[in-house]
Formats: structure tokens, C-alpha cells, sequence
């Protein structure tokens, strides 16, 4: 079979893009631990069925990132009823790096702030690289419900971030 | 026309996301390590194979001919294989329930020998036509 990328160095590839494509992992996951298993399953899943395949391979990347986190979560939708797990930290860890600048600290807490699915189009737009197709692909739902949902992202974040820096 | 989202968005990609940890790489070097690639290589054996039996063919040909001396003598001029065409197809279902992916890979071989004295040319074209199932994992 032909290797479209048979001169990839995979690791080098990972080292450049694991930062963001943690971040598209961790808004699926409940926990940081479990963004780290989804990501690190997702790559190896990637690795060693699609990697071979021709095109950019950030899609495919991403399409399974989000098939693991759905995966984790109905594993830990079943170990939740047995153990009533309750954890979820989303709002004690930080997603980013910590920032300097006020404006940009408010725009990272405000991130999390958002509707889950206000929040997962904002990620897979910025950060992982996609477009309304492709985010409406990956969602399942219409290009143009992913523009409006970006749209009233923006708008939202845009409030919070005037809210945050007035106080 | 301006954005009038550009500003939050460029704000949102100044963002540095936290990078995996390093437990989280080492993990991934050590799958990376552990799977050996196994892909690939159907065309590099096909490729070795059409040159070998290229090269036995050219033997016999040339043996032929110190043996018989009114007969051609061939000489292996050209081996060409084209660079592949991979087209991949919708996915179907398996009858064990599991996905795959079709793919279809062709290319075509030539060979050619010539003889030098009487000006003859041998020329051995193959297409080459190969449908491979490539496993999807689903959830």
C-alpha cells in the first residue's frame, strides 16, 4: 500500500501539535488524566491505521480524538454508577498556560464558561484547525449551525471577557 | 467588510493550551516503538518481484542466446513501474460486524529488452489492478 506520508517523522509531528490537540482532548474529557489517555489512544489509533492515508492528516487526528473521548465517557458512564464518581475538575485546572495579560487570562476562563456546544466549535475552530464543513462533519451537524454556534461563542466570550475586565 | 469576531478570535488562538506531559509522550514513544509498521509494503514487494522476474527473464533470454547463436540476443534495457494510483472508497461493513475501507492501488509495469543486432524490442507491459481492504475501528 502506498505511504502517503512515509517520510513523516511522527514524533516531531506529535512534539509540534500535541499542545493543541491535548486541548481539543481535555474539553471532551472529564479530567486532565483522562485527556492525557484520550489523546495518547487517539494518536496511537491514528498511528496505526490512518497515518498512511494521503491528505492532511489533522482531520483524522481530530475525528479520533473525539471517537476516544466518546469512548472514555461510556466507559466512564458505566464505572460512574458503580463507583458514583462524581469528580469532574473542569472548573479547578487550567486549560492554558497562565497569561500575563488580563484581557487573556478572562478569554481562557471564559472558554470554559461556554455551552459545551458553543465550546467544542470555538476548540475545533481554533485550535483544531478545521473549518465549519469540517467541524459540521465531525459533529454532525449542518456547516451552518456550526457558523451560528461560533457566532454566539464569540458574542458570549466577548461579554465575559468586558464583564471580567470592568470588575 | 471586517470580522467583527477577528479580534476575540485572534486573542483565542494567542492562547498557549497546556502541552501533554511528559508521562503522556513517553507512552506514545513507547507505542510508537512497540508497533512495528507492517503497511506499505505491498508495492515494494511487487516492485522487487517484477524486477526479479525481469532479471531471471533477461538470463534465460540472454542464456538462450549464447546456446543458440542464430536466436535474438535480448538485453534488458528498461524497467519501469508508474507511480501507483490509490483511490480509497466508502466504507462497507464486514460480515463479522466490523468496517473497512476499500482501496483500490494500480500501476503498470513495463519491461523492455532489445536486441542489438536485429533491431528487435521485447516489451513486456503489466497493469496492475489491486483491491485491499484497509479495517476502520468503530465505536
Amino acid at each position: 500500500m502506498h505511504d502517503a506520508h512515509s517520510g513523516q517523522d511522527w514524533r516531531a509531528w506529535f512534539a509540534e501539535h500535541g499542545a493543541r490537540l491535548r486541548l481539543i482532548a481535555r474539553q471532551w474529557a472529564r479530567s486532565e488524566a483522562d485527556a492525557d489517555d484520550v489523546l495518547q489512544e487517539a494518536f496511537v489509533r491514528f498511528w496505526k491505521h490512518q497515518r498512511h492515508l494521503p491528505g492532511n492528516p489533522n482531520a483524522l487526528v481530530v475525528t479520533s480524538i473525539r471517537r476516544s473521548a466518546l469512548d472514555l465517557l461510556r466507559r466512564s458512564d458505566r464505572r460512574a454508577v458503580r463507583e458514583k464518581i462524581v469528580g469532574d475538575d473542569m472548573e479547578t485546572v487550567t486549560w492554558f498556560e497562565p497569561e500575563a495579560d488580563p484581557r487573556l487570562a478572562a478569554l481562557a476562563d471564559s472558554l470554559k464558561l461556554l455551552p459545551a456546544e458553543q465550546r467544542e466549535v470555538v476548540v475545533l475552530k481554533v485550535w483544531g484547525e478545521l473549518t465549519f464543513d469540517e467541524i459540521g462533519e465531525q459533529l454532525s451537524i449542518s456547516p451552518n449551525t456550526a457558523a451560528s454556534r461560533w457566532r454566539y461563542a464569540m458574542e458570549a466570550l466577548r461579554k465575559h471577557i468586558t464583564a471580567r475586565t470592568h470588575d | 467588510m471586517t470580522d467583527p469576531d477577528h479580534d476575540i478570535e485572534q486573542a483565542l488562538a494567542s492562547l498557549r493550551p497546556r502541552a501533554p506531559g511528559p508521562a503522556v509522550t513517553a507512552r506514545l514513544a513507547a507505542e510508537l516503538d512497540s508497533s512495528s509498521p507492517r503497511r506499505g509494503v505491498i508495492i515494494a514487494w511487487s516492485a522487487g518481484l517484477s524486477a526479479l522476474a525481469a532479471a531471471l527473464v533477461a538470463a534465460f533470454v540472454f542464456l538462450g542466446g549464447v546456446a543458440e547463436p542464430e536466436a535474438p540476443t535480448y538485453r534488458l534495457v528498461q524497467v519501469e513501474q508508474t507511480r501507483p494510483d490509490v483511490q480509497f472508497f466508502r466504507p462497507v461493513q464486514m460480515e463479522d460486524g466490523s468496517f473497512a475501507r476499500p482501496m483500490r492501488v494500480r500501476w503498470q509495469d513495463t519491461t523492455r529488452w532489445e536486441d542489438a543486432r536485429s533491431n528487435t524490442r521485447l516489451i513486456n507491459y503489466r497493469p496492475n489492478d489491486q483491491l485491499t481492504l484497509l479495517p476502520l475501528e468503530t465505536n
